[in-house]
């Protein structure tokens, strides 16, 4: 070490850390602070804009329990269904022979911008049956045009038909209609990264597991998802933080109307339509502390994993 | 010899470079020396305009804007979105202001101005001025804070105005309303024309985060013309509540259309569920689908991008909302610095001159004294800059003139009544405790 200043280790570093400090460090520091402060970022309020969201004062024009309750149900419902069917496709399209354009076609809505999609969407979901392709199969099927993404009653109630108080009334239909837009976008980006994690599987645990007798249900259930189970849940942890900060979906397709908002459009709108900083402020860092445990598990075990290797 | 063969290849680009080069140096000196009609433009820096044009609306603006792009050296940039408060708060916020805005919104410009974030029109050489003399007072009184005069409106759209399609109503026997006539007049026309089998309303509400503004429309017309001019001012500066009976009684009396069975397009799902834009179609399909459509006078520019072949006042039509009041919305233009590029684009987008530009192309409501009546390319929208000009009554939008946290609660009030016509008072209290 003859010859090394203490500080040329960090001169390498200092790029890093400049950019990180500027892009992420002081804008986080900023938020915290002006969480503490009124709507112009002018007088200390202590936590009145955290007993803001707590006590939920005005609910037409930002419905705080609502924005946290639907970030709940994307982490949720979003997960518990993109990362089933990531799944399943990974094992199905390594089956097939055309596994290549099944897997392209699967992975396209990843690649069109979230906008487009969301904007693609819309139409499909449009309430005019001419239009919206959603409607057109129900009318054809004998049923009534439904308003898929304004409609606020629940999903069971829109199959039984027996009202509106048939399901407790925060599970609404045009939240789970957005919801799976979510899921038809990252479908896609589950599959690839659990059918690279299959192509690891060594044939000869599978050759073993047949010659043992074992049949492709059990293969799956008792071989490949043990193995596969890191990987499995680096994609959830992906796509719950994914849930958490879901914007863009949302805004275009309801603009967080009809009680569809979360958590990230909430804080945008209270900030920049309302332009109440302090409310805003306080949002983004509930939502902040939301993803940092998420975060620090998936560190967790990717440290975890490195070691064992 | 390939090598020989590139070179010739270069000395013809080259060649051809020269002539270019010399008929580029011809041009500048026939213009230099020349007989001087195109004069030198005129040095002046860029400027920076962030409004809500696009499409054919925004291809209007830059043709009114040429003249002035032709005269001097500097460029207009325009920006235009539909998200324009987020945009242009977080311009302003971050200290990177537009040179000027033109949102439809004054809740917005006046905290701007009441924060001295916005430059007087007095910065301006003879803006102030022409302003004061060719502006009606009723419009000048909105753009002046605190005494100062900040802004003028530069385009106008009247939203007294029911749309409806002639042939039906002729082949159903009925007239459109009079100017003396009530709302229980409109809705004895609605029952008449349900009652001979056709749906009477087109209703669509829908429009992303702004979901509801149609309906708070409605709403703001029959508070002015049922409740009167002190209620509706009283509802802008809080001394009157929204829980208020009269206002209440005006929310019922747009139910009676909404929720009534029959009387909309779709039902009040269909309503909330149709954007605004789609809403102005049905009446003027082929089969129509329903007979009347109640929405601002933009709603002609929609209507005649649709339908093409469609003859203002054979086709579709207007009648003035009934009760007398009429309200209205208009672009403000507003600037962020007293710059002389900035007050000579301010200067040119105020006068009648270049704004009758776009009157010509259509679509175009301007409140100058100067643009000539007679330059609307048709009798509608002759008639609608008339009602504008000439009401008895004049409001400015009320959920724009409010703004903020209200012009949100508002909004979401009426997409929640119209889903369900029981939360009524509910919604009334909430907009109340948006008021903070």
């Amino acid at each position: 070490m003859v010859g090394r200043r203490w500080w040329v280790p960090w001169l390498w570093l200092a790029p890093a850390l400049i950019l990180v400090g500027v892009f992420l460090l002081y804008p986080s520091i900023d938020t915290f602070r002006r969480s503490l402060l009124d709507e112009r970022s002018q007088d200390f309020v202590g936590l009145d804009n955290y007993r803001f969201i707590i006590e939920n004062p005005q609910p037409l024009v930002s419905n705080t329990h609502v924005a946290l309750w639907n970030n709940f149900l994307w982490l949720f419902v979003f997960t518990a269904l993109t990362v089933p069917f990531g799944l399943v496709l990974a094992v199905l399209t390594g089956r097939v022979r055309y596994e290549a354009l099944a897997k392209s076609a699967i992975f396209i809505p990843m690649a069109i911008s979230f906008v487009a999609a969301a904007v693609i969407w819309r139409f499909m979901y449009e309430f005019n049956a001419d239009i919206g392709t959603a409607n057109a199969v129900t009318t054809q099927l004998g049923g009534e045009p439904t308003a898929w993404l304004q409609d606020k009653h629940s999903p069971l109630s829109f199959i039984t038909d027996s009202g509106p108080d048939t399901l407790p009334g925060p599970l609404q239909l045009n939240n789970f209609a957005l919801i799976i837009v979510g899921t038809w976008m990252w479908t896609g980006f589950a599959m690839v990264v659990l059918s690279a994690g299959l192509k690891g599987i060594s044939r000869e645990i599978l050759e073993a597991a047949r010659v043992d007798g074992g049949n492709e249900w059990q293969i799956f259930w008792r071989i490949i998802i043990p193995i596969l189970s890191p990987t499995i849940v680096v994609v959830a942890t992906t796509l719950v933080i994914q849930a958490l900060k879901k914007f863009d979906l949302v805004w275009v397709m309801t603009g967080g109307r009809f009680d569809t908002d979360v958590v990230a459009t909430l804080f945008f709108k209270e900030a920049f339509v309302i332009r109440d900083f302090g409310v805003g402020a306080a949002l983004a860092v509930v939502l902040l502390m939301w993803v940092v445990p998420v975060m620090v598990i998936s560190i967790r075990r990717f440290e975890f994993q490195e070691e064992i290797r | 010899m390939q090598r020989s063969w590139r070179l010739g290849i270069f000395t013809v680009v080259a060649a051809f470079g020269l002539v270019l080069a010399a008929c580029g140096g011809d041009d500048d000196e026939t213009s230099a020396v020349g007989d001087g009609t195109p004069l030198p433009p005129v040095e002046i820096g860029d400027v920076d305009v962030l409004g809500i044009w696009g499409a054919e609306e925004l291809e209007k603006f830059d043709a009114m804007v040429k003249p002035w792009d032709d005269l001097y050296t500097g460029n207009v940039t325009f920006t235009g979105t539909r998200d324009i408060t987020a945009i242009l708060t977080t311009r302003v916020e971050g200290g990177n202001p537009p040179d000027i805005a033109i949102p439809a919104e004054i809740g917005l410009f006046r905290q701007f101005a009441s924060e001295g974030k916005l430059t007087p029109l007095s910065a301006c050489q003879g803006l102030e001025e022409k302003v004061q003399a060719e502006y009606p007072a009723s419009f000048i009184d909105l753009a002046t804070v605190d005494g100062v005069l900040y802004g003028f409106f530069m385009k106008a759209d009247t939203k007294g105005t029911i749309w409806y399609n002639p042939k039906v109503f002729a082949a159903n026997g009925v007239e459109p309303l009079g100017a003396d006539a009530s709302f229980d007049d409109l809705i004895a026309l609605s029952q008449t024309l349900l009652d001979a089998g056709v749906t009477p309303w087109s209703v669509g509400v829908e429009s992303g985060a702004a979901s509801g503004w149609p309906g708070s429309d409605w709403i703001q017309q029959i508070v002015l013309n049922e409740a009167g001019g002190e209620v509706y001012d009283g509802l802008i500066d809080g001394s009157i509540p929204f829980t208020d009976e009269r206002v209440k009684a005006a929310w019922e009396q747009f139910g009676q259309i909404i929720h009534t069975d029959g009387f909309v397009v779709g039902g009040a799902t269909g309503a909330n569920a149709t954007g605004f834009q789609e809403s102005a179609f049905p009446p003027f399909e082929s089969p129509p689908e329903a007979a009347m459509l109640y929405l601002g006078g933009f709603a002609s520019g929609f209507i005649a991008d649709q339908f093409p072949d469609a003859v203002a006042g054979e086709d579709y039509d207007f009648f003035t909302f009934p009760g007398g009041g009429i309200t209205g919305a208009a672009n403000i233009a507003y600037a962020f610095n007293g710059d002389s590029g900035t007050c000579s684009l301010m200067n040119h987008l105020a006068s009648g001159a270049s704004q009758q530009i776009w009157v010509d192309l259509g679509g175009f409501t301007s409140v100058s004294g100067e643009v000539d009546a007679a330059g609307y390319p048709d009798d509608v929208s002759r008639n609608q800059a008339a009602q504008l000009l000439e009401a008895s009554d004049f409001r400015f939008d009320l959920d724009d003139a409010i703004g903020g946290a209200v012009q949100t609660a508002v909004f979401t009030a009426v997409t929640e009544y119209i889903s369900d016509a029981s939360s009524l008072d509910a919604v009334l209290a909430g907009i109340e405790a948006a008021r903070q």
